[in-house]
């Protein structure tokens, strides 16, 4: 049996183990949540090395994929380099192909069209996703000073992103991830205040990082469309007493647990069997087709 | 070896670069913050107040600050004509940037949006 882990920066409380059959190969994939302890983290990735086919790394990226770019996240990275023989992805091969196409599927559906106001919390992260909405005509807000750095002005244009990416690069390598990014315990605290409420109002569309968009979202969200990554059962709670009309997710549930495009790729990699160096956006994208990977639409309200 | 006057000459020419970016003028205009720049071998002190959007730079040290920004004149020089980025002296412990992290982040922000291509 192929074993795959995800280890995860956010809390243990969402820690699971699931056994599955995926392309007819049966694989173990688990969750382990270091609540924010880099420590914890680094030494978690080291006993796994070696004894699990791959290892996802949660709630921080090692890569920033932009405009054709990658920047390097320092924490990200140094955390991966902690495995010298399992591989360690962070999702972003996988959450890049899932995005697209999520928002693709959008388009057809009449979810997503030229026009629509979107907010997306933070679009770094997933240039995908961000290249596919302007793509689809939308007016989007892209909030990564907003929500990642507490400067209030909204980008609206990619090539904003990409300027940012790049004058920002160095300082990738040295901030500590959690002052741009909440980990552990931070991810389930909510802001509180009404400052950047006015973005999710104008918005038709709430896109981006699930732990941003519960961080900040006002407490009324009604008739909005929510993009956002992995989604527990408490999330889909949340958007629902908001009022959100319709919850779009990138990734399935997958025998019910929201794994994240991490343990995904992880899982990916290990049914493989290709070094990870080989592996290609293609190769994402054939195997999101074989295993019938794709976003699903929750109507809530 | 820098002189008290090249780090003052540094300051304004910092203040100006902040105020004739417009961006950045946007960007800052919720960030008031008082900043006290104090150079560890001349002793000397100088202000930058950022205010609306506008940051102005003055002579001397506050009465109180939000951040404070310390290490040699000559560092200190270097890094507020962008000669050098401020991480540099930072991660080797020969600047210093007392204040809330959030206000850290800001600042080599600003700095970053300055000078970094």
């Amino acid at each position: 049996m192929k074993r795959v882990v995800s280890v995860s920066l956010g809390a243990s409380s969402g820690d699971f183990t699931r056994n599955m059959v995926l392309n007819g190969s049966s694989i173990e994939v688990s969750r382990v949540g270091c609540n924010g302890d880099m420590e914890l983290a680094a030494a978690t990735i080291e006993k796994l090395d070696g004894n699990v086919d791959a290892i996802g790394l949660g709630g921080i990226d090692i890569y920033l994929r932009v405009g054709g770019e990658q920047y390097i996240i320092g924490d990200g990275l140094r955390l991966a380099q902690h495995a010298t023989v399992s591989p360690v992805v962070d999702g972003s091969g996988l959450k890049e192909t899932l995005e697209r196409t999520t928002v693709k599927t959008m388009l057809r559906n009449g979810d997503v069209h030229p026009g629509s106001k979107v907010l997306m919390v933070s679009a770094l992260d997933r240039f995908g996703m961000a290249e596919a909405l302007v793509d689809a005509g939308c007016d989007c807000k892209f909030g990564d000073l907003i929500f990642n750095m507490k400067i209030d002005y909204p980008l609206t244009t990619l090539d904003e992103l990409k300027d940012l990416a790049r004058k920002y690069r160095s300082r990738l390598l040295t901030v500590p991830f959690r002052m741009l990014y909440p980990t552990g315990s931070a991810q389930n605290e909510r802001a509180g205040d009404t400052k950047y409420a006015h973005y999710f109002h104008e918005a038709d569309i709430v896109a981006g990082d699930r732990h941003l968009i519960l961080r900040h979202m006002p407490q009324e969200m009604h008739g909005k469309i929510i993009l956002t990554n992995t989604t527990r059962p408490e999330t889909v709670t949340e958007l629902k007493s908001a009022g959100v009309r319709t919850l779009v997710t990138t990734t399935p549930d997958l025998d019910g647990v929201s794994g994240g495009t991490n343990l995904m790729e992880a899982a990916v990699v290990a049914l493989t069997e290709k070094p990870l160096a080989d592996i290609t956006r293609e190769d994402y994208v054939e195997w999101c087709e074989r295993l019938s990977w794709q976003g699903e639409k929750h109507v809530l309200n | 070896m820098s002189t008290n006057e090249e780090l003052s000459h540094s300051l304004r020419t910092f203040a100006d670069d902040c105020n004739g970016n417009e961006k950045l003028r946007v960007m800052n205009r919720d960030w008031n913050r008082i900043i006290h720049i104090h150079a560890d071998d001349t002793q000397a002190d100088y202000t930058l107040t950022s205010n609306d959007g506008t940051v102005v730079y003055s002579e001397g040290a506050p009465p109180t600050c939000d951040l404070r920004v310390s290490a040699t004149c000559e560092i200190l020089t270097q890094v507020f004509y962008g000669e050098v980025s401020p991480n540099e002296p930072y991660n080797e412990g020969t600047l210093r940037v007392d204040g809330s992290e959030d206000d850290v982040l800001r600042l080599d922000f600003i700095t970053a949006m300055l000078w970094e291509e």
